[in-house]
């Protein structure tokens, strides 16, 4: 492949810029749910404390 | 005991939705928005990863070198889907401003929220994908002409945006003006889709037009297609989780208030 | 309801107002816009010669010459809108696309006697995005020769593409080289 450098580095870049946001968002959504979770079921269950 | 807590929880809670009523009103239900959007994500986030994958592989090994430009073609298959994504990122923020602005929809204040920082990483990835398509084939890493300058001005654009949205302790404030900044900002993209027609600038004119047969070969307009396609659905699937969170998030913030409230309820309600 | 709809007309003419604004704007700017000037521009109104300017045009088949002075290359070479042409000298090294019937853009400034001095040349490649194998297909055919003009119409070769592109794939290496 001829410009094999400049096409690794575009590639690599759009892969890692990719990676790095769907990785975010899934981290985040995977711990907003969590936290939700703890915070609104047993609020519904423990009602007495 | 545990009657009267539930009673005063049952006011605090429509207290709470009456509060709420101003900030998620008729348009926006969020539980609705949640269950929507959880069973939306798969059919975003799959399509996304393999259409990506079959179409960057195509665009790598399996695609005909270009007969002046060589291998290097093959970064229009990252380049291309980048910007499009870039423009189309800041249209779905100048549409969130209108139904800010116009409805005071929520769901739009906090979209434009969430759209803002994918879509500027977005464009700083056509910039840089550009640059190294352009050292190559036209011999610079940057000219300033007119596609160049104005897709740099959008992801100014993005950068201001981001900042004015988080900029006030107040959200609602920051929402009116990154609003504003948005719809205004919606002035570039016709300037960046034209730039190549109206001047004459080092970019060359697009391949694909709405009006005319692509000068494009099939053979690499597949794969472009795929990516382009892949890469759309992993932006709406990206902006789409961020979305959920953040809504999620709010829904979080919402109660720890409320049970603020709570605690603080019966000493309230007690000395009147 | 009269609220939301006076929130609306508020924006629509917000909106009218800001891109007539921008329109005007950038017509009024629009020569100033131009990223370069063609070689009939410059043979018409010659800028001054301490002046930088981009020239862009054609490179005019058969006109380089290369030479080697001081061990550094230099490319000699003609650039044309189709009105007028201006010679180009440049030292340095050209980019890959530079070609002849490329289009090119040069930067530089313009000699008394109305050649151009480039310190800096880049290639600018057009639209057509077209396999090597195709490329040389239709030069073999005598079709299209890339030193006299634009590619022939892409409905007449992309499609073709796909079928010769597997026929050629079929009968020569199963790699695809």
């Amino acid at each position: 492949m001829t410009h094999l450098p400049y096409i690794v580095a575009a590639y690599g870049l759009t892969i890692g810029v990719a990676m790095v946001l769907s990785i975010n968002a899934t981290l985040r959504l995977r711990q907003a749910r969590r936290r939700l979770a703890a915070i609104e079921q047993p609020g519904r269950t423990r009602q007495p404390s | 005991m545990p009657p009267r807590t539930d009673g005063s929880t049952l006011n605090v809670t429509q207290s709470l939705t009456a509060r709420t009523g101003n900030l998620f009103h008729r348009y926006a239900n969020p539980g609705r928005f949640l269950r929507m959007g959880a069973r939306l994500q798969p059919w975003l986030t799959w399509p996304a990863l393999v259409l990506s994958i079959i179409g960057i592989t195509w665009g790598l090994f399996f695609s005909p070198a270009d007969w002046q430009q060589g291998d290097s073609v093959r970064i229009m298959y990252v380049h291309v889907p980048t910007a499009w994504l870039a423009s189309s990122g800041y249209m779905g923020i100048a549409i969130c401003s209108v139904l800010s602005l116009v409805w005071r929809h929520p769901l739009a204040d906090l979209a434009a929220v969430e759209i803002g920082p994918v879509g500027a990483a977005i464009t700083a990835v056509c910039l840089a994908t550009g640059s190294l398509w352009g050292k190559p084939m036209w011999g610079t890493w940057w000219v300033w002409d007119a596609r160049l300058t104005s897709v740099l001005v959008l992801f100014f654009l993005y950068l201001g945006h981001i900042a004015l949205i988080r900029a006030f302790d107040e959200p609602q404030r920051g929402y009116r003006a990154a609003a504003i900044l948005g719809l205004a900002g919606a002035i570039d993209l016709p300037i960046i889709k034209f730039s190549v027609q109206w001047w004459n600038t080092l970019h060359q004119p697009d391949s694909i037009t709405v009006t005319g047969a692509p000068t494009m070969s099939t053979s690499m307009l597949w794969p472009l297609g795929l990516t382009t396609l892949g890469f759309t659905l992993g932006f709406g699937a990206i902006v789409l989780a961020r979305l959920r969170a953040a809504v999620m998030e709010s829904r979080m913030r919402t109660i720890l208030a409320a049970n603020r409230g709570r605690q603080s309820a019966p000493q309230h309600n007690s000395t009147p | 309801m009269t609220r939301k709809s006076r929130r609306l007309w508020l924006v629509v003419a917000c909106m009218i107002g800001l891109g007539s604004a921008a329109a005007l704007t950038l017509s009024a700017f629009s020569s100033n816009i131009v990223f370069f000037m063609a070689p009939s521009q410059v043979q018409a109104k010659p800028p001054p010669a301490d002046r930088t300017i981009r020239l862009g045009g054609m490179v005019v088949a058969g006109s380089v010459r290369r030479e080697t002075v001081k061990d550094s290359p230099v490319a000699i070479f003609d650039v044309t809108d189709g009105q007028a042409a201006v010679t180009v000298r440049y030292e340095g090294i050209l980019p890959d696309l530079f070609r002849e019937g490329q289009s090119v853009v040069a930067v530089g400034t313009v000699n008394r006697d109305g050649t151009f001095r480039a310190s800096e040349v880049l290639a600018k490649h057009d639209e057509t995005y077209m396999p090597k194998e195709v490329a040389e297909e239709l030069r073999r055919s005598g079709k299209w020769d890339p030193r006299f003009g634009k590619a022939p119409d892409a409905a007449s070769w992309n499609t073709m593409t796909a079928s010769d592109a597997a026929k050629k794939t079929a009968t020569q290496t199963p790699d695809g080289n």
